[in-house]
């Protein structure tokens, strides 16, 4: 039993602290956006922040999630749905079938917040465990550099 | 029907009327009829059409333009990443001169009524913009007839006088128009087209007229895709559902469950039943589903549950065995079916000045598309519905009506299904068999609710349904400096018996007469490729059928089907053949794609219809250039031009890439040419590889691929491009990594530890450039991906010497043939 908070909403669950999050978040909290992929942390369909960290939420036990953690899943990155990342994404014409890009997008989401000026190599070290089907890394590099050129963008805006 | 208005994403959109008598009398594709342009309560009253007062202006089975003037186009098929929507509301929006901020998207619900208005619902073979180009055209165009001729009414101008542009018929004499929308508000739209007549007649644009087609307008369904609103067949919710987990069965298939033990399972809050899945189709075999109130308990208990097993006839057949029948097989010539047979390809070789001999194996792999398959099954007022994201509606709902028949005994026709597309999260021909849903529907009448079954990717791995295993054996024949013979042995399982349910298709369909037509139970899908565009003289490709191997790990397609290892295995080869002589492997192939004889590509003939249900078979299927009657069907055929085209491509690839540069020390290029799909339905393109070998390891870096593709027309570039790029990748992966192997009749592999992809870090730069010939568009999801194996297993040789004959490469391989080079 746990109270979470995700997206600044609070929520029950009555799941077993076995449960891995993910499920918690997608089955029982209907917030789908964040997908299954794996279930081992080989994918990262499953990406959400918590505390404002990449975690693959398939591999987060409830029980492991504290009290007072605060949970982002692709639905609360941004107000709009017009954080950088999602931005850059469109503007890049990133997804083909769609299905890994919300644990891509929050992968780099995190990864950006914490270094907003990434080289290539960096780029490609962070979204490296992020794997997509239908290939779409040719465009996730260059989608990333645009969502650190639009960050820096909005903050010189403020 | 007219009670169920198809699904529309736009909640606050006005339910579709019923077009049952509309589609009678534009039944196109069964006998002629007329394509009525017309307000549907003409044709038919509805009861959410009286509610809304005005009716929807509804010309087609295209598209819907409402008073609001919102254009929504019914899109039959499956979004799963092409962003094949998008592609097919530009060339209608097009012709129709709708605004593009108009247009809307939505999915026909399948249903039996449906099918016979929208026709068979199925996604494959790159060839949704191909099959539906030519008359999508028309219908949009037929709509802006009849929207400029009410329009020009109440313009009081004649029509001839007006034109439309923006969503507006406009009388630039009076510099007045009228929208749409005001248009439908205002009048009854009655026009019926006479079909096939008229509707031949309805002109088409120039190319230079176009203002949506070949725009790289961003695909509508990508926004929702970036913001976890997109729905997939996974993310569907039922009052009440169970969750459904399968147990991993003994064997892949044919294991029979023998005992369930669920003592264990029991103990697990939230644990409902276990359900061992009746396989009355000899689908779902030794399948035992754990249900509970939630998916983590469902999985839970399908691990506690005890089932015991009778393994069944494949339950100690391996990889190993497989290869070893082929190799038998291969020894008893005159079983082989003869797939391509042209001069005498014995006497070549007996005449021959040199023989060069190789044989040549690739291996399992699979679709591991990133959604896992999944289903959700309701059976409610005597209706079955389905939620699922699938690349055939159709096929679910007939195979699921098949399954449904023998396991309730009752006659098809009084089983009411219904299914509902959602996304597809990755296809790659991977989502075309069915056994999430029968074994669903089975839980549902099993325990009576609702029930989501979704696979584990562990249990999606062990159930799916792979690419089989190939082995090769070629022999090339030359005589003064000419390669003039060319023999292609190939054993492997085929997918056709198993796939097409005991309907095996003959050559009788190809219509070609170097086929041997004594020959008639060969199964294009598992040899296609092999017929490739070179000028030959004396050619062969004979044919063995492993039939165990097919049914012990139920061979499928998967992405370019039989194109992605026979491309690999004859553009390695040829290459080979290219060295052997001392020939530049472009110059070499240039020479022999020359376009003569049958490889010159049908030529346009022009315009007639095909008829009949066989319409839709023929060319979705294969791409027939014509109909099973010998009418021609409505587009040019995508061969024309035939090896010239594919050249030419060639000479793009090499020049863009810097072919014959020099090349620092273990580096090198190779090129490949492919013309995947089927000979019927080629795209033309060239490829080649820059790759970089460590000499310690025998480890490859792709470090550059450059794409050049002929399509005819691009109806989206970008689009284009992103397909290009992610199937080049996808041919890359499977060179470079996948292997499904299978042990006494499982597969080894269960995860992506294990079954490995590509993965960032070894992406390498990729340069496409698109060759718009400016012929009828051909298919651009898959080919590129057939062109990057036998690339870079090229360009490995030119690196370092090393030839690759085996698919995936495997690094100590290389390394072993350095150290002998």
């Amino acid at each position: 039993m746990a109270e979470l908070t995700i997206n600044g909403q609070s929520y029950f669950t009555d799941s077993p602290p076995d449960t891995p999050l993910l499920w918690v978040i997608r089955e029982d909290l209907r917030l789908t956006g964040t997908k299954y992929g794996c279930g081992v942390g080989l994918c990262g369909s499953c990406t959400v922040h918590i505390n404002g960290e990449a975690v693959r939420s398939c591999r987060m036990p409830l029980g492991d999630v504290s009290g007072d953690a605060l949970i982002t899943t692709i639905e609360g990155l941004h107000p709009a749905n017009a954080h950088p990342v999602q931005k850059a994404w469109i503007e890049h014409q990133v997804p083909q079938c769609g299905y890994c890009q919300s644990g891509q997008i929050m992968q780099a989401a995190a990864f950006l917040a914490r270094n907003p000026t990434p080289s290539h190599e960096q780029i490609v070290d962070a979204m490296n465990g992020n794997l997509c089907r239908c290939a779409t890394y040719g465009r996730i590099p260059d989608a990333v550099a645009r969502a650190a050129e639009l960050m820096k963008e909005d903050s010189s805006n403020v | 029907m007219s009670k169920r208005p198809a699904r529309s994403t736009d909640s606050a959109a006005p339910a579709r009327p019923g077009r049952r008598e509309f589609f009678v009398r534009s039944s196109m594709l069964a006998a002629g009829g007329f394509l009525s342009i017309g307000v549907p309560g003409l044709l038919r009253s509805t009861d959410a059409e009286a509610a809304m007062g005005t009716p929807a202006f509804t010309p087609s089975i295209w598209f819907t333009i409402t008073p609001d003037g919102r254009t929504t186009m019914h899109i039959v098929k499956a979004e799963m990443g092409q962003h094949i929507g998008t592609g097919l509301a530009q060339v209608i929006a097009d012709e129709l001169e709708v605004n593009w901020d108009d247009v809307r998207l939505d999915s026909p619900l399948e249903s039996v009524d449906n099918f016979a208005i929208y026709g068979l619902a199925y996604t494959v073979n790159s060839g949704s913009v191909t099959t539906e180009f030519d008359r999508i055209s028309r219908a949009g165009a037929a709509g802006r007839i009849a929207l400029i001729e009410a329009g020009s009414g109440l313009l009081g101008a004649r029509a001839s006088d007006c034109h439309a542009a923006n969503s507006h018929v406009i009388h630039p004499a009076s510099g007045r128009s009228i929208s749409y929308g005001e248009i439908l508000q205002k009048v009854r739209i009655d026009r019926k087209f006479s079909y096939p007549d008229d509707f031949r007649k309805i002109p088409v644009k120039p190319r230079s007229a176009y203002k949506i087609i070949g725009k790289s307008i961003p695909a509508l369904d990508i926004p929702a895709k970036t913001c976890g609103q997109a729905k997939y067949g996974i993310d569907m919710f039922l009052p009440n559902m169970l969750y459904g987990a399968l147990v991993i069965p003994r064997s892949r298939y044919g294991s029979k469950v023998l005992s369930v033990d669920d003592s264990e399972a029991r103990k697990i809050p939230g644990f409902v039943k276990a359900v061992t899945i009746n396989d009355a189709m000899g689908k779902c075999t030794g399948w035992v589903v754990a249900l509970a109130e939630k998916f983590p308990a469902a999985m839970k208990a399908a691990s506690a549950l005890k089932v015991s097993y009778d393994p069944g006839p494949y339950g100690s057949l391996s990889t190993s065995d497989m290869m070893e029948e082929f190799s038998e097989l291969v020894k008893n010539v005159d079983a082989g079916a003869n797939w391509v047979l042209e001069g005498d390809v014995d006497q070549a070789l007996a005449e021959a000045d040199k023989v060069l001999e190789m044989e040549y194996t690739t291996d399992s792999v699979v679709h591991a598309t990133m959604e896992p398959l999944n289903a959700t099954v309701q059976y409610a007022n005597d209706e079955w519905h389905v939620y699922v994201g699938t690349q055939s509606t159709s096929f679910a709902r007939m195979t699921l009506s098949a399954y449904l028949s023998k396991v309730l005994n009752k006659k098809p026709e009084d089983l009411k299904i219904f299914v509902h597309q959602y996304l597809v999260g990755g296809g790659f021909g991977g989502k075309q068999d069915y056994d999430e849903i029968l074994a669903a529907a089975y839980c549902v009448h099993e325990s009576g609710r609702p029930v989501k079954l979704i696979q584990t990717r562990e249990s999606n791995f062990a159930t799916s349904f792979p690419r089989t295993p190939t082995l090769h054996r070629l022999k090339a024949a030359v005589k003064d400096g000419e390669l003039v013979g060319m023999n292609h042995d190939l054993a492997c399982g085929w997918m056709g018996p198993r796939f097409y349910v005991g309907k095996k298709y003959g050559t009788d369909w190809l219509q070609l007469d170097s086929w041997d037509k004594k020959k008639v139970d060969i199964d294009q899908w598992s040899i296609g490729g092999s017929d490739h565009w070179y000028d030959i003289p004396n050619h062969r490709v004979r044919a063995w059928d492993s039939d165990r191997t097919t049914w012990a790990i139920q061979a499928s397609a998967l992405r370019t089907v039989s194109n992605s290892y026979n491309m690999f295995v004859v553009e390695s080869f040829m290459d080979e053949v290219a060295h052997s002589l001392g020939r530049d492997p472009v110059d070499f192939r240039l020479d022999i794609l020359n376009g003569k004889g049958g490889n010159r590509g049908i030529p346009n003939t022009g315009y007639s219809p095909g008829t009949g249900s066989d319409y839709y078979m023929d060319h979705l299927w294969i791409s027939l250039p014509w109909g099973k009657d010998g009418t021609w069907i409505p587009y040019e055929s995508a061969t024309v031009g035939g090896a010239l085209r594919l050249a030419n491509c060639l000479r793009v690839a090499a020049g863009k890439a810097g072919w014959g540069k020099r090349m620092a020390p273990n580096t090198g290029m190779g090129v490949a040419v492919s013309s995947a799909e089927e000979r019927q339905s080629p795209t033309w393109v060239a490829g080649v590889a820059e790759v970089e070998v460590d000499p310690g390891s025998g480890q490859v870096r792709v470090k550059r691929l450059t794409i050049a593709m002929d399509m005819g027309t691009a109806v989206n570039p970008g689009n284009i491009k992103a397909q290009i790029q992610g199937s080049a990748l996808w041919g890359t992966s499977q060179f470079l990594h996948e292997k499904l192997t299978t042990r006494n009749g499982s597969f080894e592999q269960h995860n992506f530890d294990t079954y490995r992809t590509i993965r960032l870090h070894e992406v390498p730069e990729i340069n496409v450039e698109l060759i718009e010939s400016g012929h009828h568009p051909s298919g651009v999801g898959e080919p590129a991906s057939t062109v990057a194996a036998p690339a870079i297993a090229n360009a490995i040789f030119n690196a370092v010497g090393v030839r690759v004959r085996s698919m995936p490469m495997r690094p100590e391989d290389i390394l072993a043939g350095m150290r002998k080079t």
